[in-house]
């Protein structure tokens, strides 16, 4: 799959790593990752993602899975989802310890 | 009170077929008789009533004018004394002539009112009436037209058409050329996407499919869904191909050279941008949104990333129901 993805840019070849089956894979893989990571959220973030995304070393698995069986454009794109839906949770959350807006 | 209204009408009609009558005739034996204070007044006359006027103002000359006679008759000093109060008696606007009025009224002569005289009022009060029932009646009259017209808006789509869609030359997913001419005659909705899309244009092409779907079991109406690539240089014909497959049967997927492509969007008011462009790979940012065209081609509505099948498939639904509405109207054929 990662293979495929980084084959040459051949124009005639058709990027299969882009249709339903290899999306199935990569939104199952991503899942499973970001579950691992809610569900691990009391340890300690040492792991470094790409766009920042921290996560416990535990995880570490179900990241290479994940980053296997997405393209890596989308990989970010995901973090980067991920990494705003939490800022907004934060915010909702924390309103009460920060005081204030 | 009504009596004296009355008497004072009179007195004025009389006075007015006096004045006519004998206008000429008083002036001149006025000129003729020089007293010293008729010709003290007649200066004042002249400033007050020219006497080059024969016919308006009577009211005031013809006041003027009989008071000379009456104070011309019996004596000078007397004539000079009613000058001065005429003189007085006009700044004063009526109030002092009224009240000598009254005393040259006994003997029968026609009676001086001040300006405003019970005439005047009832020739104002007509007058005000007529012009508030006039404009009263005009406005109903706009207010009503105004009703009319929004009514006649309301029934339309909407206030005037958004200049959207247009010609284009495209390649479809078979590989053969491809116009908008291809799609008269069928209600189609057009998605702008790209295939490597991580997971927006996938869910909005399975929302669509779904929505044709519920379409069909629901109205029975065939709508022809189509994806455009906004991303030419990687969505070759194969790549749609086996993109659009994927989906739904019916679903068209288009692409082209990237000038087309341009040319496409343009008319379609559609926004993409190559964004965080790595070595080998790149996301294209793109506006979501469905355009729903009629059978002529014509931009109707369109839907963003908010509706769900559901409510996408009931939006549809609805447009055509109109639209076949508004042709029965017209009498043309319906599709």
């Amino acid at each position: 799959m990662a293979s495929e993805a980084y084959a040459s840019r051949n124009p005639d070849q058709v990027h299969t790593d882009v249709l339903l089956q290899a999306r199935q894979a990569c939104y199952k893989a991503r899942d499973a990752f970001y579950d691992c990571v809610k569900n691990q959220s009391d340890k300690k973030p040492t792991e470094l993602g790409c766009v920042g995304l921290l996560y416990p070393a535990e995880c570490k698995k179900a990241r290479l899975a994940y980053e296997n069986s997405c393209r890596p454009s989308w990989v970010k794109h995901f973090d980067r989802l991920y990494c705003k839906e939490k800022r907004v949770q934060r915010l909702l959350d924390d309103k009460e310890t920060r005081g204030g807006v | 009170m009504a009596s004296a209204l009355s008497r004072t009408v009179n007195h004025l009609r009389k006075a007015y077929r006096f004045a006519n009558s004998h206008h000429v005739g008083q002036f001149r034996s006025l000129t003729s008789v020089p007293p010293s204070s008729v010709l003290e007044s007649l200066p004042l006359f002249r400033s007050i009533a020219p006497l080059d006027f024969r016919i308006p103002p009577i009211s005031i000359g013809q006041r003027f004018l009989f008071r000379s006679i009456q104070t011309a008759s019996p004596a000078g000093t007397v004539g000079s004394e009613s000058a001065k109060k005429v003189e007085e008696a006009k700044p004063d606007g009526g109030e002092k002539s009224g009240g000598s009025s009254e005393q040259g009224g006994e003997p029968g002569k026609p009676v001086r009112g001040g300006p405003v005289s019970w005439l005047s009022f009832v020739l104002l009060a007509l007058t005000g009436a007529g012009i508030i029932f006039y404009y009263d009646r005009e406005k109903k009259k706009h207010i009503e037209e105004i009703n009319k017209s929004s009514q006649a808006v309301k029934e339309g789509p909407s206030a005037g058409k958004a200049a959207i869609g247009g010609p284009f030359t495209l390649v479809n997913h078979e590989g053969k050329k491809a116009t908008e001419k291809d799609f008269i005659g069928k209600w189609t909705v057009m998605y702008f996407g790209f295939t490597h899309c991580p997971d927006i244009c996938p869910d909005e092409l399975q929302k669509l499919a779904s929505a044709v779907e519920k379409i069909k079991k629901k109205a029975g109406f065939e709508i022809v869904p189509v994806f455009i690539s906004v991303d030419p240089e990687r969505d070759t014909v194969d790549q749609v191909r086996e993109y659009v497959k994927e989906f739904h049967p019916k679903l068209v997927g288009l692409t082209g050279t990237p000038a087309d492509i341009k040319n496409v969007a343009r008319s379609y008011r559609v926004y993409y941008m190559k964004t965080d462009v790595e070595d080998s790979d790149y996301q294209v940012d793109h506006s979501i949104v469905m355009y729903l065209m009629g059978p002529d081609m014509q931009f109707v509505k369109f839907f963003g990333k908010n509706h769900d099948d559901e409510s996408l498939a009931d939006g549809i639904i609805k447009e055509i129901k109109q639209y076949q509405g508004q042709q029965v109207k017209k009498g043309a054929p319906t599709p």
